[in-house]
C-alpha cells in the first residue's frame, strides 16, 4: 500500500512503441495534480525503449512540477527492461520516499 | 539439424521451373526487347537460383549465377541492350545451369563434375564478364552483413578488462522497429553487460517530446571474448543512423581520446561516464583530458552547459566522424570551375548590393547584405577546398638535395619544418620551380666546400632548411642555409659596375643584399666573384612576383643566408579596398591596408612625404602615377599600406570602402605596366585596376635621408 | 511463448530452409509467397519480425514494406530485407521506406539466425 500522502498511478498492458503515442498524454494527465506519485507497473507485461523513455519523461515532468515520481511495483518484464536499460536506479523507490 | 535431402528436391524442382521460364523469356525478348516485365522475369530467375543455391552451399552455382545476374542487372537498368548475341549467350548460360541442376538431380556432387562441364562454365563466365567491364557493381566491396566494415583498428578481444560501448541511437531507431534493448539482449548471448548507464539528457520537454522518436543514449561496460567486429556487428542495423563507439579493453590513451572526441558531449563529461562504468581509471582519464581541461577554467561547469545544449536532433552518423572514411577525391578541374563560378557570384552579388543601396529600400539592402555574407562564407569554404599542405612539395626536395649533394661532392642535409602549412593548390604548383632554383643555389653556392667548413670549424655536414608558416593573410616560405653568406661590399661594387646604383646613393645593407634580385645584376660572369650567388635570381623574383608575392634575402657573412618568399594564400579572390582617383577606380588588397587618413590640406604641395605620429611616411600620388588630368577634389585622402616591413601612403581622391573581388589577370599588353597586378569587374560593370602594392613600394625611398636625396623638390619646412 | 516471424519469399526452398532453421532455434514461423500473400497473413496475429525478399512477383518486397508501414498494428515491426549485391538501387528505395536490416543473398542459415537474434531472441 502506498504511504500517506502518496498517490498511486497504475499502468497496465504493453508500454511499447505501438502504444507510446496514446500512452504519453494519458500518463502525463495522471501526473496532475503534481505531488508525491507512486508508479505501479506490476500489470505492465511488455516494455521496450519507447516505454522506458516515457517513464523517464514522466519522472522529469513530475519533478519539474515540484513533485516526485517513485517506482512502487513492477512486473518481471519491467524489472528486466529497467535493469537492461540502465534505469534500475533511475527511480527512487517508495522506501526511500518514506525516509 | 536440418534434413537437407528433404528440401534439395524442392530446390531442384524450383530451379528447373525457373530455368524454363528464363528460356521462354529470353526467346520472347528477341521479339520484344524493351519489355521490362520480361527482362525482370529473366533477372528474377537467376536471382532466385543464386539465392537458394547459397543456402545449400552450392558455391559453383552461386558464382555462375552471380555473373549472369550482374549482366542482367545492367540490362535491367538500361545500361546494356539485350541483342541477339547477348540473349544467345544467356540461353547458353541457362543450359549450363540446367546441366548443373541435372547433376544434382542425379545425385552427383558438384565437387566432382566432369571436366568438360567445368571448362564450359568458366568459358561462359569469361564471356559474360566482358559485358561487365567498367560496371561499378563489380567493384563494390563486401555485402552489408560484414560487420567489420567500420572497424578502424584490428582490435581483438582480451581476457582482462572489459569493452566500453558508447551508443547514441538515431531518432528513427524505434520507428524502424529496432529496440536498443534487443541489441543488449543479443550482446548478452556472447558476453555479459556489467553496467549500463542511460543518457536521458536528450529528452526534450513533455510538449516537444515525440513518443516514437528515440532520444536515448547508453554507456555500456561489456565483458566478452568476442572481437571488436562482432561487438560492433550487434548494431549493424542501426549503424547508419546512430553513433556506435566501441572502446577495447586496455585501449591506448589515443584510442580513449578518439573515443571521447567522437561523442557529441563534452569530452570531460563523457569521460566521467566511462569512469562510472569503471572502463577507465581516474589517472588514465586525467592524462587524456589534461590538455583540454587546462584550457578551460572551470571544466565541470563547461561540461554542464555543453550538455544542456547537446543537440536533440540525433547524433552525427558514425561514418562522418571517421576521418578516413569521409575523404573523397575530386577532380581539380571541377574545383576550379566552382571557384570561378563563385567569383562570378561575388561580382553579381556586389552588383545587386549596389543596386539595392541606390534603390534606398531598407529591406532590400538588408537582404543583399545577408546574401553577401553568405556568399563570403561560401567563398571561404570553397577556397579551403583547394588548400593543400606544402609538405608534399617540401618532401620532394629530399631527393633533390641528396642527388645534388652527391653531384657537388658535399655532405648536405635537408631540414623541413612547417610542412602542414596550407596554401592554395595553384600556388603550390607554381612555387616548385623557384624553390628548386633557390635550393640548388643554396647547395651549390651557399654551403661551403668541405675543406672550408673544416677550416672555419663548422660542422662538416651543411644544412639547407625549408620552412613555411602563415603570416598576415599570406604564407611565408623560407629557404635557408648555414653556408658562407653574402658579402654586401662585393655586391655593392658589382651593382655599381652594372649601373644599378649610383655613387651618391646610400643603401642599407639589406637593400644591398636584395640587389641580387635585380634584372641585369646577375650574369654568368658574376658567378665566381660573388660565390655564384645571384645566378638567375631575377628569374626567381619574376616568378614570385607573378604569384603576387615578394622575395627578400637576409644574410650574415660566415653564418648563412635565408631567402624569404611571401605569397598570398590564394590567387583567385582577394578582399580589396576600393579607392577612386578621378573617374577611375582602383583596388588595394585589404590585408595590406593599415589605415586611412585625410591628406593635410595646402602646404604639402610638391612634397612626397608627410609626418604621421612622429614618423616620416613617404607617399605616392596616384593622380601623378596614372596621369590623371582632372582637377583634384578639395580634400584628398591617404591610404596607408604596409608590405613586408615597408610602409607608405597612397594619395587618392575617394575612399570607396571594402570590396571583395575576383582577380582577373591583365593581358600581355599590360605586362610592362608596373604597379598593376590585375583587374576586376565591379558590380556596376566598370573595370577597376588592382594595384600591385609590393611593386609600388619598391620604388619608394625608405628613410628621410633617402627622401631628400631621391626627391630634390621636397624640403622640410 | 515463442516469437513469431513472417517469412516472405517466392522461392519455396528459401522459405523451407529459413523456416526450418528458425523453428529449430525456437521461433514460430508464418510463410508467405509474395507481398500480397504476406499482407493477407497480417490478419491481427502478433508478428515480432518479418523477413522479406525484395524481388518477388505480384507484390515485391519494397511495396510490401511500404504497405506494412501503413498498418497501425504492424508498422513498427522490424523487417529484414533479403537482397543481392546487384540490387543497390532497390536497396536505396528500401532504405527510404524505412528498411534498415539487410541480408545479402546468398546466405547461410546460421547468418540468418544471427541477424534475427540481434532484433529478437526466441
Amino acid at each position: 500500500m502506498p504511504a500517506e500522502g502518496i498517490r498511486s498511478i497504475r499502468l497496465e498492458g504493453a508500454m511499447t512503441i505501438y502504444s507510446a503515442a496514446e500512452a504519453k498524454p494519458s500518463l502525463l494527465d495522471q501526473l496532475n495534480p503534481p505531488g508525491q506519485l507512486a508508479l505501479d507497473l506490476s500489470a505492465v507485461d511488455e516494455i521496450d525503449c519507447a516505454g522506458l523513455q516515457l517513464l523517464a519523461l514522466a519522472r522529469e515532468e513530475a519533478r519539474r512540477a515540484g513533485g516526485e515520481l517513485y517506482l512502487a511495483e513492477c512486473s518481471e518484464a519491467v524489472h528486466e527492461a529497467l535493469a537492461l536499460g540502465g534505469l534500475a536506479s533511475f527511480f527512487a523507490t517508495e522506501q526511500e520516499a518514506g525516509e | 539439424m536440418i534434413d537437407m535431402g528433404e528440401v534439395l528436391q524442392t530446390f531442384i524442382a524450383e530451379s528447373q521451373e525457373l530455368l524454363q521460364q528464363m528460356e521462354q523469356a529470353l526467346l520472347d525478348i528477341e521479339q520484344n526487347p524493351d519489355d521490362p516485365d520480361t527482362l525482370n522475369a529473366i533477372f528474377r530467375a537467376a536471382h532466385t537460383i543464386k539465392g537458394s543455391a547459397g543456402l545449400f552451399g552450392f558455391d559453383l552455382i552461386v558464382a555462375f549465377t552471380h555473373v549472369a545476374e550482374s549482366v542482367l542487372d545492367r540490362a535491367r537498368s538500361g545500361e546494356l541492350p539485350i541483342d541477339g548475341t547477348l540473349s544467345a549467350l544467356l540461353l547458353e548460360a541457362g543450359d549450363h545451369l540446367a546441366g548443373l541442376i541435372a547433376q544434382l538431380d542425379a545425385g552427383a556432387s558438384l565437387e566432382a563434375l566432369p571436366p568438360g562441364i567445368i571448362t564450359r562454365g568458366e568459358a561462359l563466365i569469361g564471356r559474360m564478364g566482358q559485358y561487365l567491364e567498367a560496371s561499378p557493381s563489380e567493384a563494390r566491396g563486401e555485402p552489408a552483413t560484414s560487420a567489420s566494415a567500420t572497424a578502424s583498428e584490428a582490435d581483438t578481444g582480451r581476457d582482462e578488462g572489459h569493452w566500453h560501448l558508447s551508443l547514441r541511437f538515431g531518432p528513427d531507431t524505434l520507428r524502424n522497429g529496432m529496440d536498443p534493448l534487443a541489441f543488449f539482449r543479443y550482446l548478452n548471448t556472447f558476453g555479459r553487460i556489467l553496467q549500463v548507464e542511460a543518457l536521458t539528457e536528450r529528452l526534450p520537454s513533455a510538449a516537444e517530446m515525440d513518443p516514437e522518436t528515440c532520444y536515448l543514449g547508453f554507456e555500456l561496460a561489456f565483458v566478452s571474448d568476442a572481437d571488436k567486429a562482432t561487438i560492433e556487428g550487434a548494431f549493424e542495423f542501426v549503424r547508419e543512423d546512430s553513433l556506435v563507439q566501441v572502446l577495447s579493453p586496455a585501449a591506448s590513451p589515443d584510442a580513449l581520446r578518439a573515443h571521447l572526441d567522437a561523442l557529441p558531449e563534452d569530452p570531460a563529461d563523457a569521460g566521467e561516464r566511462l569512469l562510472r562504468c569503471a572502463s577507465v581509471s581516474r589517472a588514465e582519464l586525467d592524462a587524456v583530458l589534461a590538455p583540454v581541461t587546462a584550457m578551460t577554467e572551470a571544466p565541470a561547469v563547461v561540461a554542464q552547459t555543453t550538455l544542456m545544449k547537446a543537440p536533440v536532433d540525433g547524433p552525427v552518423p558514425a561514418a562522418k566522424l571517421r576521418g578516413d572514411n569521409s575523404l573523397i577525391r575530386v577532380d581539380a578541374g571541377k574545383l576550379d570551375q566552382l571557384i570561378n563560378l563563385i567569383g562570378e557570384l561575388i561580382i553579381a552579388g556586389a552588383g545587386a548590393r549596389m543596386i539595392a543601396q541606390n534603390s534606398g529600400l531598407g529591406a532590400m539592402v538588408e537582404a543583399t547584405e545577408v546574401l553577401s555574407r553568405l556568399v563570403e562564407e561560401v567563398r571561404d569554404s570553397a577556397l579551403t577546398l583547394r588548400m593543400v599542405q606544402i609538405g608534399g612539395t617540401f618532401n620532394r626536395f629530399q631527393r633533390v638535395v641528396r642527388d645534388v649533394a652527391r653531384e657537388l661532392g658535399k655532405d648536405i642535409s635537408l631540414q623541413i619544418s612547417g610542412g602542414d602549412t596550407e596554401l592554395d593548390k595553384t600556388v603550390v604548383e607554381k612555387i616548385g620551380d623557384p624553390l628548386t632554383h633557390l635550393v640548388r643555389n643554396a647547395m651549390d653556392h651557399g654551403i661551403e666546400p668541405l675543406e672550408v667548413r673544416r677550416a672555419v670549424g663548422k660542422p662538416l655536414q651543411g644544412r639547407v632548411s625549408l620552412n613555411a608558416y602563415h603570416e598576415a593573410g599570406g604564407i611565408v616560405i623560407e629557404v635557408s642555409d648555414d653556408g658562407g653568406g653574402l658579402d654586401p661590399q662585393k655586391i655593392l661594387a658589382k651593382a655599381m659596375q652594372r649601373g644599378l646604383v649610383t655613387d651618391g646613393q646610400t643603401l642599407a645593407e639589406k637593400d644591398i643584399l636584395n640587389l641580387i634580385f635585380e634584372p641585369g645584376f646577375s650574369t654568368a660572369e658574376t658567378v665566381s666573384n660573388l660565390s655564384g650567388r645571384g645566378v638567375g635570381m631575377d628569374v626567381v623574383k619574376r616568378n614570385i612576383t607573378s604569384l603576387r608575392g615578394t622575395v627578400e634575402l637576409d644574410s650574415t657573412p660566415g653564418v648563412g643566408t635565408c631567402v624569404r618568399i611571401r605569397l598570398p594564400l590564394t590567387l583567385a579572390i582577394i578582399d580589396g579596398f576600393l579607392i577612386g582617383v578621378g573617374q577611375a577606380s582602383y583596388v588595394v588588397p585589404l590585408d595590406m591596408v593599415e589605415e586611412c587618413i585625410e591628406l593635410p590640406p595646402g602646404h604639402l604641395d610638391g612634397r612626397d612625404y608627410l609626418e604621421l605620429r612622429g614618423d616620416v611616411l613617404p607617399f605616392i600620388r596616384l593622380r601623378q602615377l596614372f596621369d590623371e588630368a582632372s582637377t583634384p577634389p578639395r580634400r584628398e585622402n591617404v591610404v596607408v599600406v604596409r608590405y613586408a616591413g615597408t610602409r607608405a601612403g597612397l594619395v587618392v581622391d575617394q575612399l570607396l570602402g571594402e570590396f571583395q573581388t575576383v582577380i582577373k589577370p591583365l593581358g600581355k599588353v599590360f605586362h610592362q605596366v608596373s604597379g598593376l597586378s590585375g583587374f576586376t569587374i565591379l558590380g556596376s560593370g566598370d573595370v577597376a585596376l588592382i594595384l600591385d602594392i609590393p611593386g609600388l613600394l619598391g620604388h619608394i625611398p625608405r628613410t628621410p635621408n633617402d627622401l631628400r636625396q631621391a626627391s630634390p623638390v621636397a624640403t622640410l619646412t | 511463448m515463442s516469437k513469431t516471424i513472417l517469412i516472405v519469399d517466392d522461392s519455396a526452398s528459401i522459405r523451407q530452409v529459413v523456416g526450418i532453421s528458425l523453428k529449430s532455434a525456437g521461433y514460430s514461423v508464418v510463410e508467405a509467397v509474395d507481398g500480397k500473400d504476406a499482407l493477407s497473413k497480417l490478419d491481427g496475429r502478433k508478428v515480432h519480425l518479418m523477413i522479406s525478399d525484395v524481388n518477388m512477383p505480384n507484390m515485391d518486397g519494397i511495396s510490401f514494406l511500404k504497405a506494412v508501414k501503413q498498418l497501425p498494428a504492424y508498422k513498427f515491426t522490424p523487417v529484414i530485407m533479403l537482397t543481392t549485391e546487384a540490387g543497390e538501387a532497390r536497396k536505396q528505395e528500401g532504405q527510404a521506406a524505412g528498411a534498415r536490416a539487410w541480408i545479402v543473398k546468398p546466405f547461410q542459415p546460421a547468418q540468418m539466425l544471427n541477424a534475427v537474434s540481434k532484433l529478437i531472441l526466441p
